[in-house]
């Protein structure tokens, strides 16, 4: 799990492994590491502290990395556009593995893509979720999208 | 034996005081030997001879030969810990310490940092959304202003719009007035004088009939009300019609007005005749006034059902600037000192539109400006076209029932239509009417809408359940097309708004004859 910071990746995670969500913002500290299932695979999910102006990812984190959920706010079209620089970020160290992306808090009032950033997306040729972890909106479909394409990759 | 123990205390002791835990795994990621510290960490479950990645979370999917340095790894136990991996020849030593005080210095400030960026973020948007909020305003108040300039200049327009033809209507009206009340000349000249006085009160009477036409038109544009009637049109006579009443226009202003039609005198074609004449005058009527010198034309053609007419004028041109602007309502050039409402382009274009045309304007500066369409007009065929100017028959013969409740407007229908032969029998509301058309049998009937006692739609439905077929014409001052539409549903045979032309309602008479004419041949 990859972005800039409070854009809600360990909120994402929680939601999909516990099932819960908490509104207060606590920045994560390097990384957290937790295990859920998606059908009859297993995934080690690595929950890796938020860019920020001052820090970049921490490249050590994605060694490993089997497959990369690229979170952004969907309200905040910055961290939409910093997604690229992160998956440059990603591709220098470990190549090009499956990724999707999860555009967040798609429960927010007045949460809209701007045509600028879906143009970025769409030239990715990403797979793109409205993710809400609040209310859980897409969530189980971005891991098992992830999933699914890792697999395809393996076999 | 004893010293080994006691080295392996020792060891014990320092892993615990410098709070380092270690896992050694060999080639095939088997756990060959571990710290006793380790379960401090929380992971409890590592046993000698157990695969390294499925005991612990953050070695899966490494090999023997990585070296890597975790920093601040959440293990099992809530620590955050830092991971090093250190590879040797035979062996891959997992070295642990505990980061927890590094990580929640690390965690204030970033938590402090992240909060304050979150904040900055939230003002910049905030300032943005002000500041598009501020310029929409602004673009609000300056649209209002220019509405509001629009509106004053409107104002304007419409009132000198309408003073000039009231001006020359009251002029001429005390001219005849005077010479009247002192009719000492009865020569020729005089009474020359007098016909000429009373057509141009007659040319200005028309031109206020135009200007409200059109301003009422403005009203009904955005409501989609503008609904066109099409009937049975002979083209020239239309054209001749139109130049009639701009050539005095013209003749004042010392230019040349010409009509070129290419269309045969016969040709009837089914169009909404007073509409194309109302978009004619509009399109001439702009050349003719803002032609200082020089010439204006029309040049009209018919081909495969297509009218195309053009307008071109020698006046002053247009500037590409004004040219994108020209079609917008109450626009006018600022420079030109020529009054008007700014209205007629915008209404022609769009019954042009109605019309299935589309209207293209093209300019010169200095050397003019030339205005053109197309729109369908189905050709009648020949013996249709025969059928329709042999109607204009003797209509001496029709008996006619006028019910209207203003006397003025009464007895000026009964002395225009006596001009034209036919006689009027005149009532003052629809009881009246319906008692008239009891006593006798009459062959057509003028009514008014609005009249005391019993009003125009009232006299309709009781006609229409007494399945009295008498074709009944109203005569309205209300241009609102719901009241067409009521009227038409109880059975109108027509619709005409007032002021009345009575060459028009002595061509639906000639309708009427010729339908009874036709039922009778039948």
């Amino acid at each position: 799990m990859v972005g800039d910071f409070s854009v809600g990746k360990t909120s994402i995670t929680q939601k999909f492994v516990n099932n819960v969500f908490s509104e207060k913002y606590l920045t994560t500290i390097g990384v957290k590491i937790d295990t859920a299932t998606v059908g009859e695979d297993k995934l080690i999910v690595w929950d890796v502290a938020g860019r920020d102006s001052l820090s970049p990812i921490n490249a050590s984190y994605l060694v490993g990395a089997s497959g990369v959920i690229l979170v952004a706010d969907g309200s905040r079209s910055s961290t939409v556009g910093g997604l690229l620089e992160i998956w440059q970020t990603v591709t220098n160290r470990i190549g090009s593995v499956p990724v999707v992306v999860a555009l967040n808090k798609a429960d927010l009032d007045g949460w809209q893509i701007d045509d600028h950033s879906r143009a970025l997306l769409d030239q990715q040729g990403w797979d793109v979720f409205a993710t809400s972890a609040k209310d859980g909106k897409n969530v189980e479909a971005v891991f098992k999208k992830l999933v699914e394409i890792m697999n395809c990759k393996e076999s | 034996m004893l010293e080994a123990n006691l080295q392996q205390r020792i060891n014990a002791q320092l892993l615990d005081k410098l709070q380092l835990a270690y896992i050694c795994v060999d080639s095939s990621m088997t756990v060959v030997e571990v710290s006793d510290n380790l379960s401090s960490y929380g992971y409890n479950d590592i046993v000698i001879g157990a695969n390294v990645e499925e005991c612990v979370d953050f070695m899966f999917g490494f090999d023997a030969q990585t070296q890597l340095d975790l920093p601040m790894v959440q293990s099992p136990s809530g620590i955050t810990i830092s991971v090093s991996l250190l590879p040797s020849d035979r062996l891959l030593t997992v070295l642990i310490s505990n980061a927890s005080n590094q990580a929640d210095q690390r965690q204030l400030l970033q938590q402090k940092a992240n909060e304050n960026e979150l904040l900055v973020e939230r003002q910049e948007k905030l300032l943005t959304q002000l500041e598009q909020a501020s310029e929409q305003l602004e673009s609000k108040n300056e649209q209002l202003e220019e509405a509001s300039r629009l509106q004053t200049s409107f104002l304007s327009g419409v009132s000198h719009e309408f003073r000039t033809p009231l001006t020359s209507i009251i002029g001429y009206t005390n001219l005849v007035e005077q010479s009247l009340q002192c009719p000492t000349d009865k020569t020729g000249s005089d009474i020359q004088q007098k016909a000429d006085h009373l057509r141009a009160v007659q040319r200005s009477s028309r031109h206020l009939l135009s200007l409200v036409e059109n301003l009422l038109d403005h009203g009904k544009l955005d409501s989609d009300e503008i609904m066109l009637r099409p009937k049975t049109t002979n083209l020239v006579e239309l054209f001749q019609d139109v130049e009639l009443l701009l050539k005095p226009l013209s003749d004042a202003k010392h230019i040349e007005l010409t009509i070129n039609l290419d269309i045969d005198d016969s040709t009837i074609v089914v169009i909404d005749d007073s509409r194309l004449r109302q978009c004619l005058i509009n399109l001439l009527g702009n050349a003719v006034k803002f032609t200082d010198h020089g010439s204006v034309s029309l040049t009209a053609d018919l081909s495969g059902d297509f009218l195309s007419i053009k307008v071109a004028d020698t006046g002053p041109g247009i500037s590409d600037e004004d040219l994108q602007k020209i079609r917008l309502p109450f626009w006018q050039a600022a420079d030109t000192g020529k009054a008007g409402t700014g209205l007629g382009l915008t209404i022609t274009e769009r019954i042009i539109e109605l019309m299935g045309g589309e209207l293209e304007v093209s300019s010169v500066l200095s050397e003019g400006t030339q205005v053109s369409f197309q729109i369908p007009a189905p050709m009648l065929m020949d013996q249709e076209c025969a059928k329709v100017l042999n109607s204009k028959q003797s209509l001496a013969d029709m008996t006619v029932l006028l019910a209207e409740d203003d006397h003025d407007i009464a007895a000026l229908m009964v002395v225009m239509m006596a001009e034209r032969g036919v006689h009027l029998t005149h009532v003052e509301n629809g009881a009246l009417a319906l008692e008239a058309m009891q006593s006798t049998t009459f062959d057509f009937v003028l009514m008014d809408i609005h009249m005391p006692v019993m009003t125009g739609y009232e006299t309709l439905a009781a006609l229409q359940q007494a399945n009295n077929s008498t074709p009944v014409v109203i005569m309205s001052a209300s241009t609102v097309e719901a009241g067409r539409m009521k009227a038409e549903s109880l059975g109108c045979y027509d619709y005409l708004i007032k002021p009345v032309d009575v060459d028009d309602v002595i061509e639906i008479m000639n309708h009427v004859a010729l339908d009874k004419d036709a039922d009778h041949t039948c």
